[in-house]
């Protein structure tokens, strides 16, 4: 078992480093700003049809005008860490819900 | 005389003319006032709740009880946009008593756009029914599955750090959690005999200095988020107490997850389908067992037990009819398999259905039957069959 568990920590730590080297790196959309090709070309989903899917992996989606806006910040931020939804994904899942509450 | 008269009158007139300068009802509206603006601090009570009545018959035996309310507040307290401190308690009246837990209870930091650190008392995400489905208002049926709960194979909740976060891989999604907690204790026997070799996820105090170390990655692999596919591992190298004969017995954990959620037109509604697989292999070790005559007797056993579920629901979204829309029907297979030659040996086999009918997105009337074929265990084996009739709400 000892040897599983070194795996287990030498698998872990690698994916903590890899985790930091990726997550703190610049991204594109830090400087470049000549072009918007990817805006252009790639079909945005809307926060509704996030919405849809994200939500209903787990459970039933909430309806917008159950919570208000203030509400729907702090369910925002408990839901990003519990169903470990991406930025993008919850940003976007949020500002649907303001608006459509 | 006349001059104290005339200040007397300066300031009384001065004074009103004062007041009326400062309650001027056209500049002091409520339309012209501040708009109301939130704090960025933020509480709220959220949770769930259900009761039920259920009818079980084992071995000719029947007995049926309307099953007490649990009631589970979970408290969040939003400090800024990026701290946040979440804390669920669980109100339950099992035998007559009320049982009072903490679920988890941690504070939550996002250190970046991928990461997010916890500490605490937190759910673990080792596969994902404890962390995601557990709560009665999202899980489809009254009961869990076969070797998941509070006494499963698989640990629910640990006090230790986490770091977790989520990658957009441009269409396909990444999920992951590393965690290090306090780890399991292992239950020698020495209070409750015949669970000698069960591992007790409930550590709060650790009883070594050996750690537990865990992950889940999640992977995403289609844009539409409809299918998700994970694999978590759970490892220690020591469960048992500090200076005992069992302080090196080290156990090793894993568990695979999937799960499907779409709306599909041509069956005009959402398929749900679910799954999770649990190993748990534990070093062996020589407990001891103690006969009716005094006389003691050492045994061991291959400590290695798994439980597996899969879970398929639908819900005909798509119905022309309103009632129709919110019925949804559940099956469920579980399975659990512990050591042989354990004092807690046990094979079963579970089918679970439902007919659930949703009032509103989250509170949920079932009704479900559940039979469950086992050999030894608890129990002593047997079939066992209930029908329950439940009312769950989350708010």
């Amino acid at each position: 078992m000892k040897t599983i568990h070194k795996i287990v920590i030498t698998g872990l730590m690698l994916l903590v480093i890899g985790g930091i080297i990726v997550s703190c790196s610049s991204t594109k959309d830090k400087y470049t700003d000549v072009t918007n090709a990817e805006d252009e070309f790639k079909i945005e989903k809307s926060g509704a049809q996030m919405w849809g899917e994200a939500c209903n992996r787990c459970h039933l989606a909430p309806s917008p005008a159950d919570y208000n806006d203030t509400d729907w910040e702090t369910i925002s931020l408990h839901m990003r860490v519990r169903a470990n939804l991406t930025e993008k994904e919850i940003t976007k899942i949020e500002s649907f819900l303001k608006s459509a509450n | 005389m006349k001059k104290l008269i005339v200040l007397i009158l300066i300031v009384g007139f001065g004074h009103i003319s004062y007041g009326q300068t400062y309650n001027d009802f056209e500049t002091d509206s409520i339309a012209a006032s501040q708009p109301y603006q939130p704090s960025k601090t933020q509480f709220m009570i959220r949770g769930y709740g259900h009761t039920g009545l259920n009818f079980m018959s084992a071995e000719g035996e029947k007995e049926s009880s309307y099953v007490g309310s649990a009631f589970a507040p979970i408290f969040l307290f939003k400090h800024s946009d990026r701290l946040m401190f979440e804390a669920e308690l669980e109100f339950e009246l099992e035998n007559n008593d009320l049982k009072v837990g903490l679920e988890y209870a941690d504070v939550m930091y996002v250190l970046n756009k991928n990461m997010t650190v916890r500490a605490g008392k937190f759910l673990l995400p080792f596969g994902t029914f404890m962390e995601r489905f557990h709560p009665a208002w999202i899980n489809r049926l009254p009961t869990r599955p076969l070797g998941f709960g509070h006494d499963g194979i698989a640990p629910a909740s640990g006090i230790g750090v986490e770091l977790r976060g989520a990658f957009d891989l441009g269409g396909p999604k990444l999920n992951y959690s590393i965690y290090s907690t306090n780890g399991p204790r292992l239950k020698d026997g020495s209070e409750e005999p015949e669970e000698a070799g069960m591992l007790m996820f409930q550590n709060f105090e650790d009883n070594n200095n050996s750690k537990a170390f865990g992950g889940r990655i999640g992977l995403l692999p289609f844009a539409d988020s409809s299918t998700e596919f994970g694999f978590s591992a759970y490892s220690t190298n020591g469960v048992g107490e500090t200076d005992s004969e069992y302080e090196d017995v080290g156990t090793f954990l894993y568990a695979i997850d999937f799960s499907f959620v779409k709306q599909i037109p041509a069956i005009s509604g959402f398929i749900d389908i679910k799954g999770q697989y649990n190993n748990s292999d534990i070093d062996d070790a020589t407990f001891t067992e103690t006969h009716e005559d005094g006389d003691e007797e050492e045994y061991t056993f291959d400590n290695k037990s798994n439980s597996f579920y899969t879970q398929l629901s639908y819900r005909p979204t798509m119905a022309s009819s309103d009632f129709l829309k919110k019925l949804e029907l559940v099956g469920r297979y579980s399975n659990l398999n512990t050591p042989e030659g354990a004092e807690w040996e046990e094979q079963s086999v579970q089918y679970a259905f439902g007919l659930n009918y949703w009032l509103t997105w989250r509170s949920v009337i079932k009704i479900a039957y559940q039979t469950t074929d086992s050999v030894g265990g608890h129990d002593g084996g047997g079939t066992t069959n209930g029908f329950y009739i439940h009312w769950a709400i989350g708010f």
